[in-house]
């Protein structure tokens, strides 16, 4: 069943932003919106017409496309506990980042496409986060290689099992580095704020300013699969080992769910960061990191 | 006509000489012993595999480097005197690149690479009355002397204690003794011209001085003849491979690193594109660095994993090189400017340009489904299986590698986001006097011939595999059957991918086209956040695209400003003029305060060459009469 975890992360696309919204709203007292009102949004978007702004080219048309195409891709590696993802080889994560890489590339030169001042200044920032986050996700999934000899997603979940009180630290820890690398990934607090209403301090969101119609809800819809992918990700990590599909669909729901309210929850309790020290923060996550790299290498006796 | 000729002559060489390569490629043999007279004596020319790779390679490029430059100097037709020059320069550059691949006899090989070193830089200079491209061209001619002089003090070492020039003497000197020196040595020589940190100086200024054919050339072969010098030694090590491996990798990721920083920042188009030049050397000097390591810790898998990344990503970077240096040349063409901030909206005008540029960009990226992305991806592979090594030291580097080459592929994607970007999109920026528009079909021709190229590497990688085997069988290491095929399986996957991404692309924009139909589409002006009367001047330049990050890394980007302070005196408006420019930190810290040192130290003894012939010729008597004495008291 390789399409398992492809079919369980687009049913949990539908409600994770819904969960994040109404777990904000439950928080600050809100009657707030129904779970499903983001993917209404989504649908609207599909079904209206655009406008373009006169500014643009060919690439602001193909960027929306290419980057849905590149997270779907990235999906395909992601494996659901020992059942291998749809694509897998050794060095598949290599690609995995590499291919969310490509989406990222054209939403920049989509956002430059504008000729906007704000959207020039979004796509910097985009560019710059993102090549700050990359080490982080190489160094922990490096250290999963070493920790378990593979090298592929499907070899390294399908190997981890819990064995020594070092290993629930950095399985803990690698989590908490996940859900901040979705976070950074997905533009959300605390490095840029989706609500936010000053375009000056947008990330993301100023990125998007001229898209409209299908080209925006395909952008909105990519986000939501972006997290349930990262959440998939996260999910591996608890996981039983063997096919107990009984045991393993619960704790998937449960895990992305969880997810889904811990981004409510940040989201409902800190503020944006400046500007200036969002690359300190992302750097700082290279370093935790690095710990669970020493942590492994402590776990697999090369260091005493 | 000179075209044709050129063209004529140029693919008659390639051809002439890409038969015996990939017939060598292929498992056949190559030799022929030419009679050099008394001085020379026989020289071998023998083409082994390392040679048949790297004369492909040279072909390859140098072909489409004549026909793209054939239709690039028809702006200059008038020039009818400066024109021959540089063609008949262009073919002498072409055969001696190829004799230096084939040639066995370190004296005659010192020669050529001499000949090739003058040749580039005659092409270099074709701008020759503009101040810029004679510095540049100094510039270059003293490293590439520098780097003679190391290469020929190396060959003399051998020939001292071998008492043999040829190739072979090197291997049975390399392994009968440790001589860090002479390895040090070479490396320093192939070194300079590879263009690795620090000694990458002269590439900044000579690549944005030449014409974008010879640019493109350069950047895509010339620097890999570096390579190629480097890979004959490197493979002939057999003492201390591990620390030897090391330190390259070492020195090759700093080079990485440092190359894509300043890649990032610069506003010259093919500034950026020759500090990109860096970054990918460092690339190509990881793979050998691992190679080495591989050879070291007694692992042939990590070996051939090393040393297939090094041969590919020479094969890819000359490819995307000079694609890039191509269309760079077209927009210079079009507008005569090589700052960027000047530009901007080129792809209404030339959109062809623009999708090459963009694919180009991509692939050196390292994003797939492009060639870019499968060299560096069996460097990563390398990184990777190290880890299961028992050697904690090594794993360490290995993430530390990990972590700069992910860095590096941040900040590439960056620059190139930039770039771009900057060229290509929005509005222009400045007032161009012409319309641009789009190249001729032959300039254009060379482009796609190139991006075919890299789409076929990127989607059938297991392809390409075959012959990179074959040259790392010709090694001499002994290379377990089991250790090759591995790659290969892991190759086809991700190519399969890349096609899987296409393909997903194509499909998805088809429904969108499906979709959008019937429905209405509106144009309007970009939305300027409430402000209702933006200009041109008002986009985001490449600077601020990459401030921020240059900012982060000041310690090697440092920003110079030129402006000067409002006064308490002047609140009315008037013209001011504010210019910011960035330099290198190997350059401006270590190197120039090094050479001012040493320029005042030599000062003391200008006596010594005071313009008077008689004193001149009394130092050439002092050298016979020192001599004499010499070999009076048996000394030499």
């Amino acid at each position: 069943m390789r399409v398992l975890s492809l079919v369980l992360i687009l049913l949990t696309s539908l409600f994770f932003t819904g969960i994040i919204i109404r777990t904000k709203s439950i928080l600050s007292g809100r009657k707030g919106p129904g779970i499903m009102q983001p993917m209404k949004d989504i649908l609207r978007s599909l079904r209206k017409s655009s406008v373009f702004s006169e500014t643009t080219s060919l690439i602001f048309q193909l960027a929306p496309t290419v980057y849905l195409a590149t997270i779907l891709m990235a999906i395909l590696f992601i494996p659901f506990g020992n059942d291998k993802g749809v694509i897998s080889f050794n060095g598949d994560f290599v690609f995995f980042a590499y291919v969310l890489a490509l989406g990222k590339f054209f939403m920049i030169i989509a956002a430059l496409d504008t000729g906007s001042s704000f959207e020039g200044m979004g796509a910097s920032r985009e560019a710059l986060y993102s090549m700050l986050v990359e080490p982080a996700f190489f160094i922990l999934m490096g250290s999963f290689a070493l920790l378990t000899g593979y090298t592929s997603f499907a070899g390294i979940f399908g190997a981890l099992h819990f064995g020594s009180y070092i290993s629930y630290g950095i399985g803990i820890l690698a989590s908490f580095v996940f859900i901040t690398i979705a976070l950074i990934e997905n533009s959300r607090l605390p490095v840029d704020d989706p609500k936010t209403h000053l375009e000056l301090t947008m990330v993301h969101e100023v990125m998007i300013l001229d898209n409209s119609g299908f080209d925006l809800g395909l952008i909105l819809y990519a986000t939501n699969l972006k997290f349930a992918m990262y959440g998939a990700i996260i999910a591996n990590f608890f996981l039983t080992p063997g096919y107990e599909w009984y045991y393993s669909i619960p704790i998937f729901t449960a895990v992305q769910l969880v997810f889904a309210v811990i981004v409510g929850t940040i989201e409902s309790f800190s503020a944006r960061f400046r500007m200036n020290h969002n690359p300190q923060f992302i750097l700082m996550f290279t370093s935790i990191s690095l710990l669970i790299f020493l942590g492994v290498l402590l776990m697999t006796g090369k260091i005493i | 006509m000179r075209s044709f000729f050129l063209l004529l002559f140029v693919a008659l060489t390639a051809v002439i000489t890409t038969i015996p390569a990939i017939g060598v490629l292929l498992g056949n043999d190559f030799s022929l012993t030419i009679n050099g007279g008394e001085t020379l004596g026989p020289m071998l020319l023998q083409i082994d595999p390392l040679s048949a790779w790297f004369m492909i390679i040279i072909n390859i490029t140098l072909v489409n480097g004549a026909i793209y430059g054939s239709g690039y100097m028809n702006a200059y037709e008038n020039r009818r005197q400066d024109l021959n020059l540089h063609w008949f320069m262009f073919v002498l550059f072409h055969i001696s690149m190829l004799l230096v691949c084939m040639l066995r006899n370190g004296f005659v090989f010192l020669i050529v690479w001499e000949i090739m070193t003058l040749s580039s830089l005659m092409l270099v200079l074709f701008d020759h009355d503009k101040a810029n491209t004679l510095k540049a061209g100094l510039n270059y001619l003293v490293q590439m002397h520098l780097g003679v002089a190391f290469l020929s003090i190396a060959f003399i070492w051998v020939f001292v204690a071998t008492g043999s020039v040829g190739f072979n003497s090197i291997t049975i000197f390399l392994q009968n003794n440790k001589a860090y020196w002479v390895i040090a040595l070479f490396f320093l020589g192939f070194g300079i011209k590879a263009g690795f940190v620090p000694l990458h100086t002269w590439l900044p200024y000579a690549h944005p001085a030449a014409p974008s054919h010879v640019s493109g050339v350069m950047s895509g072969v010339i620097v890999k003849m570096g390579i190629y010098g480097i890979l004959r030694i490197a493979t002939q090590i057999s003492h201390h491979v591990l620390t030897i491996g090391v330190l390259f990798l070492l020195i090759s990721a700093v080079t990485t690193l440092y190359g894509i920083l300043n890649a990032s920042v610069h506003r010259d188009f093919k500034k950026m594109l020759a500090f990109c030049t860096t970054e990918n050397i460092g690339i190509v000097g990881m793979g050998i660095g691992m190679a080495l390591i591989g050879k070291g810790i007694e692992k042939p898998s990590l070996m051939v994993l090393g040393y297939s990344a090094a041969l590919l990503h020479t094969l890819n970077h000359s490819l995307y090189k000079s694609l890039l240096f191509f269309s760079a040349g077209n927009v210079y063409l079009k507008t005569h400017t090589r700052n960027m901030e000047n530009l901007g909206g080129l792809i209404r005008h030339m959109p062809h340009t623009a999708l090459i540029f963009l694919i180009g960009a991509l692939a050196i990226s390292g994003l797939p489904p492009l060639n870019g992305f499968i060299s560096k991806f069996l460097i990563y592979s390398g990184f990777i299986e190290t880890f299961q090594s028992k050697n904690t030291g090594l794993i360490a580097l290995m993430i530390l590698c990990t972590t700069i080459l992910s860095m590096a592929g941040g900040v590439s994607m960056l620059t190139f986001t930039k770039a771009f970007g900057t060229i290509f999109l929005g509005v222009p920026r400045a007032d161009i006097h012409r319309q641009p528009g789009e190249v001729a079909f032959l300039m254009r021709l060379p482009l796609y011939f190139i991006v075919l190229l890299m789409l076929a590497i990127g989607i059938l990688p297991q392809l390409v595999l075959i012959p990179v085997y074959s040259v790392i069988e010709s090694f001499g290491s002994v290379v377990p059957a089991h250790a090759l095929p591995t790659a290969g399986e892991t190759l086809t996957l991700v190519g399969r991918s890349s096609l899987l991404l296409i393909a997903l692309v194509a499909v998805l924009l088809m429904i969108r086209k499906a979709i959008g139909r019937d429905r209405i589409l509106n144009t309007s002006p970009t939305w300027g956040c409430g402000y209702v009367a933006p200009k041109p001047a008002m986009q985001y330049t490449g600077k601020s695209f990459s401030k921020s990050l240059a900012k982060l890394f000041g310690f090697i980007t440092m920003e110079n400003k030129k402006y000067d302070e409002l006064e308490k005196a002047s609140v009315f408006p008037a013209p001011r003029s504010y210019a910011s420019y960035y330099l290198e930190f190997f350059e401006t810290r270590i190197i120039e305060p090094l050479v001012r040192r040493f320029l005042g130290l030599f000062n003391y003894f200008t006596f010594i060459h005071n313009g008077k012939i008689q004193f001149y010729v009394l130092y050439g008597f002092f050298f016979v009469l020192l001599l004499i004495i010499l070999s009076f008291i048996n000394i030499i």
